[in-house]
Order: C-alpha cells, then structure tokens, then sequence
C-alpha cells in the first residue's frame, strides 16, 4: 500500500520528487555502530561507485548513528578527532545541492575498523577500531566492560578493583 | 574473586537454568553479543584471564576446567590448574603462575586483521538473529566461522541456534572427531612448580 501511494503521490507532483520518494522507500538502511543499529538515509545517487558496500550518510545521520560530526580540523567525537586526508577529500566528502554526504565505509577504512555489509538487508556493522580493541596487548589492562546478571542487576569489571579476579567465561551450547 | 560470564546469544534462556543449578555465590552475567570473547581474542569456552587488584592480566587465555569430568576429551588436569590459581592467590605477583611483563607480552598480540572482520561478521550475525531473519544470520556466521577457522565459539555458537546438520552440514561431534587427536584447547603452558615453592 505505502508503495502504491508513494508513486502515486510522486507521479502526481513531478518526476525529481518521484525519483526521491522511491529511491528513500527502496533504499532502508541500518548502520550498526558501537552495537547501536540506526536507520539512515540513502543518497540519491552513489557517486559512480558500483560497490553497493560502499556507504554514504548524510552529517545528520552521521552524527545520530555514529556521534562523530564534520569539524574544520577533521571528524570528531568529543575530544576525539580524525583529520581527512587533504588530497583524498573528495572520496570522504560530497556535496550535493544543500547536503553533504560523509563516506562512512571510507572513514572506516581510514581508522582500520572492520566493516560486515549485507547487501540483501542493507545493513552495515562497524566493529572497534584497531587501536581501541588492541589498546591492552600493550598496557596489559584487562579490557573492561559491564553486564547484566540473570537479574538484570549490571557489573562492571573495573568495579571489582582492589581484588584479584579469575575472569571465566562459559557456555550453554 | 570469580566473575563468570556466560558467552550465550540466547541469554537467560538458554543460560538461566545453568546459573539456577550452580547457585553461585559469586556474580554470573549473561553477555548475548559475545562481549568477553571479542575484548579479549578468546575462541573457547570455558576460558579464564587472571587479573590483579589493579586491573592488570596476570596470566591471558587458558582452558579453565574446575573438575576432570571431561578430561579425556580435554587433556588437561584440573587439579594442577586450580592448584596454580590457590598459588596465585596465595602469593600473588611472587607467585611463579604470575606472568612478568615479558611474559605477558609474548602471549597477547594484537588481533589479526581476519579475525577482526571476523567480529564483525559475527557481529552482523547476532543482530540478524535478534531481528529473525534467520538465512542473513547464517550467511554471516558462516563468514565469520571462514575468516577465524580457530573459533569454537563462532561456530559452536551458531550451530546450536539453527540446525546444524542442515544449515551448516556439519555437527559438534564430527568437527570434534576430524581434530583426530590434536588438542581440543591450546596447550596451557603453566610452569613446573619449583621444589622450594611447594610447602
């Protein structure tokens, strides 16, 4: 039904507006980032690329589904920032009438994160950049992190500082 | 203490009747999107970290068995191993089970780059089983059981939510017969316990 009314009401306005509304109604994708999934938008073209794994966002979407946002000296999460590349801007950045769209696969790459992609689903999972999940070989620091109990009471490792722990992990498959 | 945490995309329901019959005095958390395994690189279970009242590992990934029920299949002693563990506790950084720094060095490395991807193949899996679109969650384990072949968690994981047989060809007790007599767990390498340090 949401189809049939979409063309409809598309058909009924002006080609431009047609070709949108169904390239936003076929083009539902979710961006996975730190284990949060988000709806994004799709761009309206893919920027001669024929790699359907490759990802544009707009900044807004950028920002909801990632938390980084567009900064003069590069993209940024609080006080965490990554300059673009000078000379390869334009694979990370593209203007398109009043939206600019980010190259979040590329950004990707950048910051040697691995990336699943499922093209059937449209689905993009972005998983810990190198250096976040690696930062322990060197400082030895048990990664920490919080869990539920079968309560849903929550634990963190690092709560249990001032005590020596055996960390046991365990299945029921 | 002992912080145990069950690696189970199912969560309460399929650990819930686990953690009932132990009745643990000690916390046991439930981590659906194998958390534990990805931060620290594991690909068993059961597998333990020793770490320090400042937070800092002391001995990295090894089978933990607490009792020699499964010995046979495991090849490794339980005894010698809790004994290691009343060492440590005991003594703490003097103890000879209490790796240095060195040691400690060569046993972490960082993650390879397969591995890595394999994450996050396992990653999109799990959240395709969350949304029960269930042919996306087994092209996706199947990547991530390609791209770290040493997981027994990737593959035993997704194995038990479907079918094994049917969707993935293979069982547990086959892919355990094809080992042929290689270990099952990476050796533990604990040293020998010095004469002197025996009481």
């Amino acid at each position: 039904m949401d189809k049939i009314y979409l063309f409809v009401w598309g058909a009924l306005l002006c080609l431009p507006a047609m070709v949108t509304a169904l390239a936003v109604e076929t083009g539902r994708r979710v961006v996975i980032y730190d284990n949060l999934a988000t709806e994004v938008a799709a761009p309206p073209t893919n920027f001669g690329t024929a790699d359907p794994g490759v990802l544009w966002v707009t900044l807004e979407d950028l920002k909801r589904a990632t938390q980084f946002v567009l900064k003069p000296q590069g993209v940024c999460r609080d006080e965490l920032c990554f300059p673009i590349p000078k000379a390869r801007r334009s694979a990370f950045l593209s203007e398109q009438g009043s939206i600019t769209w980010f190259n979040l696969s590329e950004f990707a790459r950048l910051l040697r994160q691995p990336a699943a992609f499922d093209a059937e689903q449209s689905v993009w999972y972005f998983g810990p950049r190198s250096d976040e999940q690696n930062s322990y070989v060197d400082s030895l620091i048990a990664p920490d992190f919080t869990l539920p109990d079968m309560n849903g009471k929550q634990h963190s490792l690092s709560g249990y500082r001032g005590k020596k722990v055996l960390l046991l992990t365990w299945a029921s498959w | 203490m002992i912080v145990s945490v069950a690696q189970d995309t199912g969560g309460v329901k399929d650990a819930g009747k686990w953690i009932e019959a132990a009745k643990p005095d000690y916390p046991v958390l439930i981590d659906t999107q194998h958390l534990v395994t990805r931060l620290y690189n594991m690909v068993n279970v059961p597998t333990a970290v020793w770490i320090n009242e400042q937070g800092r590992i002391v001995r990295p990934n090894e089978a933990a068995y607490v009792d020699n029920r499964l010995k046979a299949m495991t090849k490794l002693d339980a005894e010698e191993y809790l004994n290691a563990l009343r060492d440590w506790v005991a003594k703490g950084e003097r103890s000879s089970f209490a790796l240095s720094e060195k040691g400690l060095k060569e046993r972490l490395t960082p993650q390879n780059p397969d591995w890595a991807q394999a994450a996050a193949e396992f990653g999109i899996a799990e959240y395709f089983y969350r949304k029960r679109l269930e042919a996306a969650s087994i092209r996706h384990y199947k990547e991530a059981q390609r791209l770290n072949p040493e997981s027994w968690n990737y593959k035993r994981q997704a194995w038990a939510l479907s079918d094994s047989e049917r969707e993935y060809g293979t069982s547990f007790m086959k892919e355990v017969q094809k080992l042929n007599g290689k270990p099952y767990y990476a050796p533990r390498q604990l040293p020998e316990v010095k004469k002197q340090d025996q009481k």
